[in-house]
């Protein structure tokens, strides 16, 4: 008897557990997409665009953050040998680890839906953007040409300067220096009231880099700089020994902030927004971080000074961050729908509002906060040595950088600069010429 | 013959200079701890501009925002629970290999001492994906075994060199009398040698509890699951890509370096004794 009793109560549980546990919640069930980010200032941004992402379509999407962007770095490179990486990611680094990731299979080539409906997801996105994540034909990469990530967001890097000091030394705060001998004559100004100069985290190699393409561009042009990189043209052309020369005349202006070259970042940035600078040199994420520092800074943002008539201005920029769509996600379509949400014009004004960044689309910008606004106006002249098709040593722009530093220490002189990256980069063609052989 | 003022007067002058040493050497130890806690009770906008260490209004707030926005109530657990797991490993772990090294005749002694000894100039990060493939084909990824057990590994190799050196200086004739009281091998470690050990013991526990507090690079690289995190990363949330909150990030700081101050305050002694003392045994 007891053991029917008992049998009723198994076999009740069975068919609960049959009914209620087996049943298929796969049909009901909305997929779950999973990004991996490193961008801590937008955690709060994401979750916001997530909740409102699931209550639209149904589809969770989970940011997942890891921060800082080294260990975020090793985190997806180890996911890509595990093969556990998300349906989205990012690849920070420079464009020769982009493209082993993409020649190892792991990241999706996003041509095809970048093309569908006239273009339309492409047409959205500023071309500068979209270069940072492109290969060309011909690529010095061997990567299959195509479009490979999605910007969220795009940045320039421009000089900027701070009006209340420009009034102090006599200066019109509506009319920056345009051209370089303008821009030195500041620098005796700056000496007579003893104020300091420019001030930039030099200390950060990729930062003096920045300048120095910038005033390459300008003097020689893309094509010779290009040349230059595929070992066509030495560092010691005279057009070299000028850019290098440049930061001497600088320095010898009175126009940097003392101890520039030892100096990170964050410790420029609170600089300038203390009014301790006249000028800066930094990206349009400055925006945000010197709302932070001191909300009532007044500084207007302008070109770096022209060096020469022959060629145009250049800046650094292009994309911010860009977000990989993984080419062995189960949930590829639905990736794409959401990234194509992403980027939509309402959800790129939300990121900009809530995190002050510039939106990657470029139907965003009429209604972005007025000194990002100042930044975006440039980016059409915008480059980055990611759109250049092919790099330099890692050793040859360290040389160059440290050389920068020394002509400013006055421990070296252009011309020595130049003849030691020559050694370098001569030394290391030879070595990628018996690589080859 | 000097005159005695002379010798008062080295003595003096000697005994000043020393205390001015140690003076200089304890203002640059405790100015950026007092740092520490003068920023973390001022504002976003004051830290840039006050610089003195007392700041003039207490945000005591800070330490609630801190703990509220980095989730460290549940990180503190996690770091706890994985401190307390991993360095009761170590401790066994190394101090049985230790004896081991010390003590057994066995083929390839030497062999695996050294192999232990190469691994600690093998720089951590250099590890971390072969860790990371290596766990997950043993599905140990994103699971609090798999992390303990990469850190009790990470810290065998010093450990167990403290502990080897320790126990080679320890004198034979108190395990023969070990032996003769009836101990078998295990007995002797555990009522000889590891008595024995205590300060070393006390090194060996401070510097890896000390590693494991302030690890977050690895638990990031195997961690999905934001709820295993160790108290670390609840750090990262005040330290945007371009904005750091310097306030919540110190009184976070504070928060975190509480615990580990507390262990070192307890153990102090025999890590002086440890320190000192070294392989003086017995």
């Amino acid at each position: 008897m007891l053991n029917i009793k008992y049998q009723k109560y198994i076999l009740s549980f069975i068919f609960c557990f049959l009914f209620f546990g087996c049943s298929s919640k796969k049909e009901f069930a909305k997929p779950t997409i999973t990004v991996w980010h490193w961008m801590t200032d937008r955690k709060d941004a994401f979750q916001e665009l997530s909740r409102r992402y699931e209550e639209k379509t149904g589809v969770k999407v989970n940011f997942e953050l890891y921060a800082p962007s080294d260990a975020y770095t090793q985190k997806v490179r180890a996911a890509a040998q595990g093969n556990t990486l998300p349906d989205i990611f990012g690849i920070l680094g420079e464009m020769r680890d982009f493209a082993s990731f993409i020649k190892a299979g792991y990241v999706e080539d996003l041509t095809p839906y970048m093309e569908e409906n006239q273009a339309e997801w492409k047409e959205r996105f500023f071309k500068k953007a979209l270069e940072v994540n492109e290969f060309g034909p011909d690529n010095a990469y061997g990567v299959k040409p195509g479009i490979y990530g999605v910007p969220i967001d795009i940045m320039t890097i421009q000089m900027l300067y701070n009006k209340r000091l420009f009034k102090e030394l006599g200066l019109n705060p509506e009319n920056p220096p345009q051209d370089f001998s303008e821009f030195l004559n500041i620098g005796k100004r700056i000496r007579e009231k003893g104020l300091q100069g420019l001030v930039s985290g030099w200390a950060e190699l990729w930062m003096i880099d920045c300048l120095a393409n910038n005033f390459a561009f300008n003097i020689m042009g893309k094509d010779k700089v290009i040349k230059t990189i595929k070992g066509e043209i030495p560092y010691t052309d005279p057009d070299w020994i000028k850019v290098l020369t440049l930061f001497k005349e600088i320095k010898e202006a009175g126009l940097l902030y003392d101890g520039i070259v030892t100096m990170v970042n964050k410790t420029a940035e609170q600089i300038f927004a203390n009014e301790r600078a006249v000028f800066a040199f930094n990206g349009s994420w400055c925006v945000n971080v010197y709302r932070g520092m001191n909300p009532n800074l007044d500084y207007a943002v302008m070109l770096p000074p022209k060096v020469s008539e022959k060629f145009p201005r250049s800046i650094w920029g292009g994309a911010g961050s860009s977000f990989m769509v993984n080419a062995n996600s189960k949930l590829k379509k639905e990736v794409i729908r959401f990234l194509k949400w992403l980027t939509d014009k309402e959800q790129q004004i939300f990121l900009s509002e809530a995190t002050f960044n510039l939106p990657a689309n470029k139907e965003s910008l009429t209604q972005i906060h007025p000194r990002l606004a100042e930044f975006a106006d440039d980016i059409e002249i915008t480059t980055h040595p990611r759109i250049w098709g092919v790099s330099e040593f890692p050793r040859v722009i360290e040389a160059f950088d440290k050389g920068i530093q020394a002509i400013i220490i006055g421990e070296k002189t252009p011309e020595e600069v130049a003849r030691e990256i020559q050694e370098i980069k001569e030394k290391e063609l030879a070595k990628k010429r018996s690589q080859k052989e | 013959m000097k005159h005695p003022l002379y010798y008062k007067t080295k003595k003096i002058t000697l005994s000043i200079l020393t205390h001015l040493f140690l003076l200089i050497v304890v203002a640059s130890c405790l100015f950026p701890l007092l740092w520490m806690i003068g920023s973390s009770l001022k504002t976003q906008q004051t830290i840039f501009s006050d610089m003195s260490l007392i700041p003039k209004e207490m945000h005591w707030e800070n330490y609630y925002h801190a703990w509220k926005q980095g989730g460290f109530s549940r990180y503190f657990l996690n770091s706890i629970f994985y401190t307390v797991s991993v360095v009761t490993g170590i401790v066994l772990v190394s101090s049985l290999a230790a004896y081991a090294f010390s003590r057994f005749n066995f083929v390839g002694r030497n062999l695996i001492f050294y192999t232990f000894m190469a691994a600690m100039m093998i720089p951590i990060p250099g590890s971390f994906v072969p860790l990371y493939v290596l766990l997950n084909k043993l599905h140990l990824r994103n699971t609090q075994l798999g992390y303990i057990l990469c850190m009790i590994n990470v810290g065998l190799s010093t450990s167990i060199f403290l502990l080897k050196t320790f126990f080679d200086k320890m004198p034979k004739e108190l395990e023969d009398a070990a032996r003769i009281d009836g101990c078998s091998k295990l007995g002797i470690w555990w009522h000889v040698a590891l008595p024995l050990a205590k300060p070393v013991l006390a090194v060996v526990v401070v510097f890896n509890a000390l590693n494991v507090w302030n690890e977050y690079v690895l638990a990031l690289i195997i961690f999905d699951n934001r709820n295993l995190m160790p108290l670390q990363v609840a750090l990262t949330t005040f330290q945007g890509e371009f904005i750091t909150q310097y306030p919540l990030l110190m009184a976070g700081l504070t928060i975190t370096a509480l615990p580990i101050i507390l262990v070192y305050f307890l153990m102090q002694k025999y890590i002086v004794k440890g320190v000192t003392q070294g392989a003086v045994v017995g």
